[in-house]
Parts: C-alpha cells; structure tokens; sequence
C-alpha cells in the first residue's frame, strides 16, 4: 500500500499517511468545505492498514481549529481505531497542541472521553 | 440607484461597532481570506487565542452554513448572496451576525431549531452535540450533519438570536446572531 501525502492549505491540514511506519501524521487547521472529498482517503488508508497489517497504528496530531464537518471525518477515523483497539490491534492517538491553545485542548478531550484506547494530548510551549 | 453615501456608511459602521462586514457572493476562497484576515486582525488586538478561535470558528460556520444551504436549495444571483457582520458590542464582547434568503419553511423550521437550542444549558448543549455526532451521515450530505448550530451555540455567551423576515415573492431572510 502506497503512502498518502496531501500538502497542507490554509483550510486543509498538511496529512502523510506512512505504511512503513504505521503512522498518520496531521498538522495545521481543518476547515475545508467538504471534509469528506479530503478525509475519505484517509479513512480508506487507515482501514486498509487494520485490515492488512497487525503493527501497531499511531495517529499523530497537530490539529488547530477544525470545522464541524472535519470533526465528523475524525470521529470516522476514530471509531476506526476504537474497532481495531476492541479486536486486540495496537491503536494509539497522540494530539499535541501549543499550551495557550486551550481550545485545541478542549476539542482533542471532547473526542478522548469517547475512546478506550491510548489518547495522549500534550501540550508544549 | 441612490447614490453610495461612504460618509454615512462610515458614521454606521463606527456607531455600531462594525469591524468587518461583507454583503455579495461568497466563495469558497473568499471565506478563508477574509476569515484570515480576521484572525490577524484580532491577534494584532491581543486578544487570547480562545478569542481568536472562537470569532473565526462562528465566522467559518456560519458563512459555510450558508454556502451550503444556497446550494442544497440552487438559489441563484441575489438570492445566493451572504451579509456577514463581525462587530464588537458596547461591553467589548465579539458579535457575528450572519443572514441570508431562505425558503420560509426552512426559515420557521431554524427559528424552531434555535429556539430549542436556547433552552439548553452548557451540559445540555454538550450532549446534544455529541448526539448529533453520532447521527448516521447521509453520504451525500456535505455538511457536518446539523452539528454547526449546536456548536455557534456552544461558543456563544449568550443564546443564539435569530430573526426572519418575509419577503415579497415567497422567500424570507433569515439572520442569526451571535455574540462571544
């Protein structure tokens, strides 16, 4: 399976899915107005990931503001990971975030409270 | 066409506190540059960046709100056009106020819809956000499944306020309010 790459905008998150890895990197602010046309491959690659491969899969976030249609994409990808976890995949979310970003907090813990497996949010300054 | 009166614009503007507004087409484009400038523009005010998130997320809401409701509905020319308003209130709070021409029954049913919404209290309004989360997405659908409103009016101070006014040919214009 290929490696996904979409180059960030001002409204797409910058996304690099890597196979070898095992890990999907986004970073930047999430507002385009279809998130499905940007998110769908995303969720196409990460279940061809759980499907195919038993490495574990880290989600690596950067994400500042998303719109209400990008979190409706990520809770897809979550839930994704939350299938993996219950069926003994190794799943984990990382979300770091700039420390007086508290919004970013605020968001990365709303999709936490839904989850059982690994979710770090981090801040740094 | 009357004449374009800038000085009494101007005088409007300044009395209500109106830091940006825009009445016209809006495109894709045009709302992320005019939502980029708005977010510089706060920053270079001091504002924390809640702040700033929270006047660009209603910003960024409520104009793709309307983007995709012209669309859904093909209105056209006039009819497909936004007013957008950012504006500060006597007490320093950040205002949004949005509106644009609705069909009247899509019009009564978001005056309803918001009216609900108003009843809610911080917990409520929680919960019925991740309820509709959990809605199934129509594949088709574009939109974040009605989950914009829920989220205007978990980020607003105050509860929504909205307005709908009828028109002459059957349509209304609705308008929205909402102050951070």
């Amino acid at each position: 399976m290929q490696d996904l790459i979409v180059e960030g905008s001002g409204s797409n998150p910058a996304i690099r899915a890597d196979w070898e890895a095992g890990c999907v990197e986004m970073k930047g602010d999430s507002y385009p107005e279809n998130a499905f046309e940007l998110y769908q491959p995303v969720i196409d690659w990460i279940e061809s990931f759980l499907a195919r491969e038993s490495r574990p899969l880290r989600l690596q976030l950067q994400l500042l503001y998303l719109n209400t249609s990008s979190i409706r994409a990520m809770m897809d990808m979550l839930d994704l990971l939350q299938g993996a976890h219950d069926g003994g995949h190794a799943v984990g979310v990382e979300w770091r975030y700039e420390r007086e970003n508290e919004r970013v907090a605020e968001l990365a813990e709303e999709f936490r409270e839904d989850y059982t497996f690994p979710f770090d949010i981090l801040a740094h300054d | 066409m009357e004449q374009v009166d800038v000085l009494s614009l101007r005088a409007a503007f300044i009395q209500q506190g109106i830091m940006l507004c825009f009445n016209g087409p809006f495109s894709a484009m045009l709302i992320e540059e005019i939502g980029q400038a708005l977010r510089k523009h706060m920053q270079g005010l001091q504002e924390s960046q809640s702040a700033v998130t929270d006047v660009f997320s209603v910003y960024i809401e409520l104009t793709q709100n309307i983007r995709h409701y012209t669309a859904l509905r093909a209105l056209e020319g006039a009819d497909a056009h936004a007013t957008l308003i950012v504006s500060r209130s006597d007490d320093g709070r950040y205002v949004v106020s949005a509106g644009n021409v609705v069909l009247p029954a899509d019009g009564d049913a978001l005056v309803e819809r918001i009216a609900a919404l108003a009843r809610l209290d911080k917990a409520g309004l929680k919960a019925e956000y991740k309820n509709q989360l959990r809605q199934p997405r129509d594949p088709s659908a574009k939109t974040g499944a009605g989950l914009g409103l829920i989220d205007l009016a978990r980020r607003a101070h105050e509860p929504l306020q909205c307005s709908l006014t009828a028109r002459e040919g059957g349509l209304a214009f609705f308008s929205l309010r909402v102050v951070i």
